[in-house]
């Protein structure tokens, strides 16, 4: 009985947001449960933090915490699609009623064109310090100070 | 009792660690400072005879003498009209359209002022809105987030799990930590390269043996158990391996060079 209800969760897909970590090549998943929140880390780091994701229990565990793979990235972090019409969403206005409300302003070359704008990650480690766990400056090193104390 | 003896008779604080781990508390940063608040960039050039924003659009001023002009002019009009020139030149680089002031865009733009003139009354107050502001761009809209970012000349550093007094033992712990993976990373290290040294002269060993084989099987007209294949996999292996190994060894010479040199 209990094998079959572990095998049955093992098929399970879980739906799932993706948290700052500090290993490379895998990702950290929160799951949010009726009771509780489960702490999960996945193969392959396809997804980017606060990306929701699809993931699946591996039939035998990589290593003491990578228990999961990721199946599908759902829905991207900052990329908000309206599912009904299939159109970009910026807050509560559609992104091409923004640019057209933009445009019948006037618009500026200063503005923000999202057509030119490379995909997300060029700031990663450079001005965008939200990969990794941020945590309270515990010492001061001679060397390497690292940008995600605080 | 017994504890109590004890302890008053073995002191703790005068036993020396035999780990060599040196703790500096670092320093409290108040929050208007650019390190803190993430400002990478100072004050805009502006010279001290620009005119003052509304000033400026005054046909008068435009053939008036110059004295007139340096009494209307930022330098003699003080902070107020300076800072007001300071938002426009921020703001200006994000604007979508004329008129617009009221975007995550423009107000972050806004907020960045007060922290390049270092207004510490009212900083902590905007380093937190900005913060806000920042955050939700990021929800909504990733790549106008970074665009941003790149900007106005800021970094985003996200809120910390726990916020909590930072204590000597905790740092203490951590540096130890750090420390035991320090010296295991090094002992794996060692014990890697011990092993990638004794790669080279195995291949040729086998090389040499697995052609031997090979020539000795035809010789005696017995079935060829080693192929052509095998071979050149091992001969490729070699060649991979003796690039890697000049490699390592011009690292290391640099190394000894660069210590020479420090010398």
């Amino acid at each position: 009985m209990a094998r079959s209800v572990a095998d049955a969760a093992r098929k399970l897909l879980l739906l799932g947001q993706c948290v700052p970590t500090v290993k490379q090549n895998a990702a950290k998943i929160r799951i949010k449960r009726l009771e509780l929140d489960e702490n999960l880390l996945m193969v392959t780091k396809m997804c980017k933090t606060g990306d929701i994701v699809l993931i699946q229990a591996l039939p035998q565990k990589l290593t003491k915490l990578i228990t999961h793979e990721v199946k599908e990235v759902v829905y991207p972090f900052g990329d908000i699609t309206d599912p009904i019409t299939g159109k970009k969403v910026a807050k509560e206005m559609y992104r091409e009623d923004v640019d057209r409300q933009t445009e019948l302003y006037g618009k500026l070359e200063s503005s923000f064109d999202h057509s030119k704008a490379p995909p997300r990650g060029w700031q990663e480690g450079k001005k965008d310090f939200t990969s990794k766990p941020t945590y309270t400056k515990f010492n001061v090193f001679d060397d390497k100070n690292d940008p995600y104390a605080i | 009792m017994l504890r109590r003896v004890t302890s008053s008779i073995v002191q703790s604080r005068g036993i020396k660690h035999t780990v060599n781990v040196k703790w500096v508390r670092p320093d409290y940063v108040p929050s208007y400072k650019p390190e803190k608040s993430g400002d990478l960039e100072g004050l805009p050039p502006i010279p001290g005879t620009t005119l003052g924003k509304y000033y400026a659009q005054s046909e008068e001023i435009k053939d008036a003498p110059e004295s007139v002009k340096k009494i209307f002019s930022v330098a003699h009009l003080g902070q107020k009209e300076f800072s007001l020139l300071v938002k426009e030149e921020l703001k200006s680089r994000v604007r979508r359209h004329k008129y617009d002031d009221g975007t995550a865009e423009t107000r972050s733009a806004g907020f960045n002022v007060n922290y390049c003139l270092n207004l510490q009354k009212i900083v902590q107050e905007q380093i937190d809105r900005r913060k806000k502001l920042m955050k939700y761009l990021r929800q909504y809209d990733y790549k106008k987030f970074e665009w941003l970012l790149e900007k106005l000349e800021i970094e985003y550093k996200a809120h910390p799990e726990s916020h909590h007094k930072l204590s000597r033992k905790e740092s203490l712990r951590k540096l130890t930590e750090m420390h035991c993976d320090d010296v295991r990373d090094k002992k794996l290290d060692e014990y890697r390269n011990l092993l990638e040294s004794q790669q080279g002269p195995f291949l040729k060993q086998k090389l040499d043996a697995l052609k031997f084989i090979r020539s000795e099987q035809a010789d005696l007209q017995m079935p060829i158990t080693v192929t052509e294949q095998d071979i050149r996999k091992v001969e490729e292996q070699l060649k991979e391996w003796t690039v890697k190994d000049e490699i390592k060894q011009q690292a290391r010479k640099k190394k000894k060079n660069i210590l020479l040199e420090s010398d």
